[in-house]
């Protein structure tokens, strides 16, 4: 009973609050809307960065890209409207930017679930009790602070490190000599899938994985911290309960730490996506940057990158689509 | 209770205190049926497994920057010997001395210092500020913003590279410098004609872009900071303002002190990609008056190349200068790397 009264009570007292915000507003705003201004004040850098200078940045480009450019001798620049030019001498007149696309989406098509399925399991390991477990975190995490921009660009151009890692031939019986720097031939797994009933595309895949291993190590630092942050947010309760009712550690695996983790495996994909094809290592994004300094080659380039970043976004879309009906999340609100 | 054992007899000491006495299993009995079993086995296969493969992967990760540490001892003589690989036999520093005279390093370090340092620390509190606004203000367009930061991230910055350069190379806002005339362009140091300013050479492009929160990979700061800055409860906020503290007092006095794990990750981000960048820097700086790092990346006019192991040396004068360029990142990332590591795991990362 006494409830009921002081919910009849409560009634009340909301319509007299409800009349007070009213009378408030003509001392100053609501609590609500100071906050909404303070949020605009917080996010005004980005937004004045963005109105002023990146959208006319981003509108030059594609102005740039239906144009011709010429920078005049006293200051200043012309421009000429071609239409689609850029765009078609891209893909008719460019003998190798097609090619080039169509291999470096393959390439980064193939690199994806390896990168994602690799900083996963460190991940897991890493995220179990083992010795000098922080010195191992930092040791991967090295590759994210060192090698971008110069220090890649110094690695691409070097005939060092492999020439130390060779040592001298090992003859596998296949024939061919393989050196220590493939890690793992050809023939190798060969002879493992051999009875397996597998095709020869997966056998390559996996051979090239392995032998790619330290770029893929070297790419995959941030995406192994947002997999470890969530591995750290499953509650021990749950694996407790698991391991209570007899669980194996396989079953486990797929029935909880899996589900789990799927909203971080979505992120690490979109964000291994974007990463790979901006990366200035990316052999599209090489070949756009070679086709810049050419003579008059900054337009075409222009066109180039747009097309590219079209086909990338699509690319993204459908990941993030077709993964996002995979991904589990735990509550919802 | 248990009778398979002879039953423990008691003794009686005093009048307050009993002594029991029965036969325990030896040590090495008990030891025996506890760790030899397949369980324990199968538990130390796989901590071994485990350990080895990360003892692997780490190797991976380091040998390159072993090589390259030893190449840069080594003199020239070494690299036509085949009997040479890892530890050099006429161990020098002619290499390093070369390039910190020859290509003046020093001023490059400072240059690009000072460039990476302001950059930094701009975007760690610019990125900070919007991420703080993105996470605990509603207002109208808010996620519509976001996703244009998204977007921001998103397009490579090759795509924007001529119209990045355009922009600063004839660089007007709205018709402002136009307005003002010659005076804002004495006021910022920078040449230029009278209808717009020159930024190129200058730090200013980048300045700018760090200031908009648009410099690279700031789309990725401004996520990672309104990630970890929604992990905190609003009712931190809410009982700063009951006792009458406003949004920015709450923000300098209470959140930016908490958030500082975070804001160090971000900085260190900020800090490294600057220092290592080469998109922006040939970009912005054209001639050869701005030294900065990548500039130094270069064989020594005093170094002579010219002979047989040609190829090898000079590939090993560039990897000197990669770790010159890299030894002050490696001291600050032993001193820093537990905060990115912290600062990344405590985000609360998730996909929402």
């Amino acid at each position: 009973m006494n409830l009921n009264v002081d919910a009849g009570k409560g009634g009340k007292k909301q319509k007299i609050q409800v009349d007070a915000p009213g009378k408030k507003k003509k001392g100053g705003a609501s609590l609500d809307i100071k906050k909404a201004r303070a949020g605009w004040i917080f996010v005004l850098p980005f937004i004045l960065g963005f109105v002023l200078i990146y959208l006319p940045i981003i509108f030059d480009s594609i102005k740039y890209s239906f144009n011709e450019i010429d920078i005049l001798v006293g200051g200043g620049y012309e421009l000429t409207f071609v239409g689609w030019k850029n765009y078609s001498d891209a893909i008719l007149v460019d003998t190798s930017y097609v090619t080039t696309l169509v291999s470096g989406l393959k390439q980064l098509v193939l690199d994806i679930p390896s990168i994602v399925l690799f900083s996963l399991f460190i991940a897991i390991i890493l995220n179990t009790r083992i010795a000098g477990r922080a010195a191992f975190r930092a040791i991967f995490f090295i590759p994210v602070i060192l090698s971008t921009g110069l220090i890649s660009d110094i690695d691409a151009a070097n005939s060092l490190s492999s020439y130390m890692e060779e040592s001298g031939g090992i003859d596998d019986g296949s024939g061919q000599e393989s050196t220590a720097t493939e890690i793992i031939s050809v023939m190798d797994v060969e002879r493992l899938f051999d009875n397996m009933m597998v095709g020869t595309e997966i056998v390559e895949y996996v051979v090239n994985m392995v032998n790619n291993i330290f770029n893929i190590v070297n790419r995959c630092g941030v995406q192994m911290l947002i997999f470890l942050s969530g591995l750290q947010s499953i509650s021990p309760a749950i694996y407790e309960s698991c391991s209570i009712d007899g669980a194996s550690g396989w079953e486990t695996f797929w029935k909880v730490t899996l589900p789990m983790v799927s909203p971080m495996i979505l992120v690490n994909t979109i964000y291994t996506i974007i990463d790979a094809f901006t990366s200035n290592d990316n052999q599209v994004m090489s070949y756009i940057a070679t086709v810049y300094e050419q003579a008059d080659g900054n337009v075409l380039s222009s066109a180039m990158s747009w097309m590219y970043f079209l086909v990338v976004i699509l690319i993204l879309a459908a990941v993030a689509g077709v993964l996002s009906s995979f991904v589990f999340y735990q509550r919802k609100d | 209770m248990n009778k398979a054992q002879s039953s423990p007899t008691i003794k009686k000491e005093t009048k307050n205190t009993i002594r029991v006495e029965f036969d325990r299993t030896p040590f090495w009995e008990r030891m025996k049926a506890k760790l030899v079993n397949l369980y324990t086995l199968k538990k130390v296969v796989w901590y071994l497994f485990r350990f080895l493969l990360m003892l692997g992967v780490s190797y991976v990760i380091l040998f390159p920057f072993f090589s390259k540490i030893s190449s840069s001892f080594m003199a020239p003589e070494d690299f036509v010997d085949v009997t040479v690989r890892l530890i050099p036999k006429h161990p020098t520093l002619e290499t390093y001395k070369a390039i910190i005279t020859d290509n003046k390093y020093f001023e490059a370090l400072a240059n690009t210092f000072i460039l990476s340092l302001a950059c930094g620390l701009i975007q760690m509190f610019i990125c900070c500020f919007i991420g703080y606004g993105f996470a605990k203000f509603k207002f109208k367009g808010n996620n519509l913003l976001f996703l244009c930061v998204i977007f921001t991230m998103i397009v490579p910055h090759a795509t924007l590279q001529l119209s990045l350069f355009m922009k600063f190379r004839y660089f007007d806002i709205l018709g402002i410098v136009n307005l003002l005339g010659g005076g804002l362009i004495d006021a910022l140091n920078v040449t230029g004609g009278t209808t717009s300013i020159n930024f190129i050479n200058t730090n200013w492009p980048l300045y700018i872009l760090s200031l908009t929160g648009l410099a690279y990979k700031n789309g990725l700061y401004i996520f990672l900071m309104r990630q970890f800055y929604r992990g905190i409860p609003d009712e931190l906020e809410e009982s700063a303002y009951l006792d009458g503290s406003g949004v920015f007092r709450t923000f300098f006095g209470i959140i930016i002190p908490l958030s500082m794990t975070m804001m160090i990750t971000v900085f260190m981000f900020a800090f490294c990609w600057q220092w290592t960048d080469n998109f922006y820097t040939e970009l912005f700086y054209t001639t050869a008056g701005a030294k900065l790092l990548p500039d130094i990346i270069k064989v020594p006019k005093s170094l002579d190349t010219n002979y047989a192991g040609q190829a090898l040396y000079t590939s090993a004068i560039n990897n000197t200068c990669g770790i010159l360029i890299m030894a002050p990142l490696i001291i600050l990332y032993l001193f820093g790397q537990r905060y990115i590591v912290q600062g990344i795991e405590r985000s609360g990362l998730t996909a929402d």
